[in-house]
């Protein structure tokens, strides 16, 4: 059936849902209407129910800096909003304190200066609006999977799902206030099973709820036309008309009002009461963090810097928690004046990692040796590509959930491996921390070389069959090596012995180590083990080649 | 027979938790040192499992670590693998020599720095290593308090070896002692020990063939 066919029947059934029993939308009262209505019937599965957010003082709340509560808000100094595109300077919106001196929205800044002036001006920033309405969007993402935006100051979220899970709807939207109020922000709610509607009612009536599509003609009858945000030549063109309200539109003719109006405001109409779906863009969260934050001064200290970063860092936590993701490279990009080229600092994790704690502490080591050529301006944070993050790693050295401390009771290993490595390399650099391996040679300087430290350190040790692939090469060696008399200590260099040395007693030797003619590195070289008047025992060795010369290698510490 | 009885309740009394008698040896976690009579001195049995231990030596190099070697090999056979950290030591560490005496060359972590508390300390409290080893230039008694806090923390075992000078000094390392070689052995003079014994105490080195098996 064509919808116009319907016209004339749809209009009926409206008018007789009407005096359905119904709760009337209370006016005053901020809450939503939540107690259910007592007829509720049960619900199919499809209809959907969705929960609209508006933010009634988005333009105000992006520019004025959070207040830790409303009552400091209250006592701080009268704020407004700047028109930002037209060169006129008129306030577009003005927070209670401004209101109390008489400051209303449309005054010129000149006037309302005259009257109140404490009044602290700020031009209307849609970036800062923008990102406002996309955090909010994400706390959304909290309560329900589908998430919708609709600029420029409302957020969608359809919530017939989450109802059950969350304990109906007064609790809910309590969930979503709260989440809301941590952002700073104010909202306005309203339920309806259509998004239109629900925009609508949160745009124009406190505390509009309406769960059932057979109500929502009848709820939002009263609402006025300007809920629906249509151009205000055609608003107009219909109060000359006698039409006002909501109600008053949908009851006029179908094609006339598609003559008169254009179709897309009649389609409107029809998305408003669900005649027609309404397909909505779902919201899609960032899938990398950036944030920045510009202090109040520059800064030159590290401390305070970092302290700066500790709610950027939080913010990470939170954006890495919801999204079950973390990270393995944090960007920290510190801006100077102009002239002054942005200091860089890159945070590499040995494993992935998303609590806020462990980025400021490794942070922390890096601002600590980071030398700056100047104070800081901005400082901005960028994470790197998101790891997804296991419930629970399972296997050696992984899983750190385990009741036992590590070591205990086979505790097993778990992030305290990597953690103690990155702290250290933070602080000492990364050359200065380093794991050994062998190598099978002969030549004492070569038969061992400083390797990357296991992450994953393998439960067997070195003489096991099957050790860790850096280790599995030196099984060998080290088994032929038993039966020789190798120092534990071996000198960076050989040093000379010194010519005044006496009672040297030979214990052992001589051994002769003569190899590596193919690397232009060869040695040619008789060993001693000889024992020093002190009981101390040492490694020399005396060249093959002339000069002959005697050096220590080696101590048995 | 009631001098029976009374001897039975003040053995019973004795057993009360509150009652330190100074020469009991405290129950905790211990490791042996690979050689049995040494372990005899050492309250408990041998090294701490975890807690610090101070070994004073006139000069680095002169075998104290030999000390160490059946220990540190014994740590890293342990179960759940972790790491024994070489922090700021004087030389370098020689793998092919320790892969000889047992111990797991891949379990090494070397830290070459100059503030080798700090790292010691971090080292210790991490609970990423089953034993760590310090020389630092310098020590002062708060510093020392802070490692063996963190020895507990990270259920580790740290040996902090110092000159031969810091033996005036008061420490709150659990266990102290001086090392000095002798010909085939060495001489231990324990300066502090818990509940073990006190004076000097002569260690022959376990012949050479053992050494593999020790």
């Amino acid at each position: 059936m064509h919808p116009r066919d319907r016209a004339t029947r749809w209009v009926k059934s409206g008018l007789a849902a009407a005096p359905a029993p119904l709760r009337e939308p209370r006016s005053g009262s901020p809450q939503l209407d939540l107690q259910p209505p007592p007829d509720e019937a049960p619900l199919a599965d499809a209809a959907e129910l969705w929960l609209a957010l508006h933010l009634p003082a988005l333009c105000l709340e992006a520019v004025r800096p959070q207040a830790p509560s409303a009552e400091v808000a209250a006592a701080g100094p009268p704020w407004a909003v700047l028109d930002a595109g037209t060169g006129r300077q008129r306030l577009i919106a003005v927070d209670a304190a401004a209101r109390r001196h008489s400051v209303e929205a449309g005054m010129s800044l000149s006037s309302a200066l005259a009257i109140c002036p404490s009044l602290q001006a700020r031009v209307r920033d849609p970036r800062c609006e923008r990102l406002r309405l996309l955090a909010l969007a994400e706390a959304g993402l909290g309560v329900t999977p589908r998430v919708s935006l609709e600029p420029p100051d409302a957020v969608l979220l359809e919530v017939r799902g989450s109802l059950k899970l969350f304990g109906g709807v007064e609790a809910l939207c309590e969930r979503v206030r709260l989440a809301a109020r941590q952002l700073g922000l104010t909202l306005r709610m309203a339920m309806a099973p259509t998004p239109l509607a629900a925009l609508a009612g949160a745009r124009t009536a406190a505390g509009f709820l309406v769960r059932h599509e057979a109500q929502l003609v009848s709820q939002i009858a009263p609402l006025p036309l300007s809920a629906l945000r249509w151009p205000e030549q055609t608003i107009d063109r219909l109060a000359v008309m006698g039409v006002r309200t909501l109600g008053e539109a949908l009851r006029l003719p179908r094609g006339g009002f598609a003559r008169r109006f254009g179709r897309e405001s009649l389609a409107a109409l029809d998305r408003l009461v669900g005649r027609e779906r309404e397909p909505r863009r779902a919201f899609v969260p960032r899938q990398r963090f950036r944030a920045r934050c510009d202090p109040a001064y520059e800064l030159s200290n590290h401390e305070v810097m970092l302290r700066y970063c500790q709610p950027l860092l939080a913010d990470l936590e939170q954006f890495l928690r919801s999204r079950q993701s973390a990270i393995t490279a944090l960007r920290c990009r510190l801006r100077h004046r102009p002239p002054l080229v942005a200091t860089r600092v890159e945070l590499r994790l040995a494993t992935p990692e998303f609590e806020a704690a462990r980025f400021a502490a490794l942070l922390a080591e890096h601002l600590a040796r980071l030398p700056l050529p100047g104070p800081v301006r901005r400082i901005e944070l960028r994470s790197g590509e998101l790891v997804a993050l296991a419930p629970e790693r399972e296997g050696p050295g992984a899983g750190s959930g385990s009741l036992w401390r590590p070591g205990e009771h086979g505790g097993a290993v778990g992030r305290e491996t990597p953690a103690l490595l990155e702290r250290l390399r933070a602080r000492l650099g990364t050359e200065a921390v380093y794991g050994l391996c062998l190598v099978p040679e002969h030549r004492p300087e070569a038969c061992w070389r400083i390797a990357e430290p296991a992450m994953m350190l393998s439960s067997r040790s070195a003489s096991g069959p099957t050790a860790s692939p850096a280790a599995a090469p030196a099984a060998a060696p080290a088994a032929a090596m038993t039966a020789l008399h190798r120092p534990l200590w071996l000198l960076q260099q050989p040093e000379p012995l010194p010519r005044g040395l006496t009672g040297l007693q030979r214990l052992r030797g001589p051994e002769r180590i003569e190899s590596g003619w193919w690397d232009g590195h060869d040695v040619a070289r008789d060993y001693y083990v000889v024992s020093d008047p002190q009981g101390a025992e040492l490694w020399v060795f005396r060249e093959r080649q002339p000069p002959q010369r005697w050096f220590i290698h080696g101590l048995f510490g | 027979m009631s001098s029976q009885a009374s001897d039975r309740s003040l053995l019973d009394l004795l057993q009360h938790p509150a009652i330190w008698r100074g020469r009991s040896h405290a129950a905790f976690a211990t490791l042996s040192t690979g050689y049995p009579a040494l372990d005899d001195c050492l309250p408990g049995g041998g090294w701490p499992r975890a807690g610090l231990v101070e070994i004073l030596t006139p000069r680095y190099g002169a075998g104290e670590l030999r000390l160490l070697v059946p220990a540190l090999a014994k740590l890293t056979q342990l179960a759940p693998p972790r790491w024994l950290a070489w922090i700021a030591p004087p030389f370098e560490p020689f793998a092919p020599a320790l892969a000889q005496s047992g111990i797991a060359i891949e379990r090494q972590l070397v830290v070459r720095t100059e503030t080798a508390l700090w790292a010691m300390e971090q080292a210790l409290g991490s609970g990423a290593c089953d034993a760590a080893l310090a020389w630092p230039r310098r020590a002062q008694m708060r510093s020392i308090r802070r490692l063996q806090i963190a020895t507990e923390r990270g259920h580790t075992l740290g040996f902090l070896f110092r000159e031969l000078t810091s033996a005036r000094e008061s420490s709150p390392a659990g266990l102290r002692l001086v090392f000095e070689p002798q010909p085939r052995g060495a001489r231990l003079t324990f300066l502090k020990s818990r509940g073990g014994a006190r004076g000097t105490f002569d260690l022959s080195w376990i012949p050479e063939g053992n050494r593999g098996q020790a």
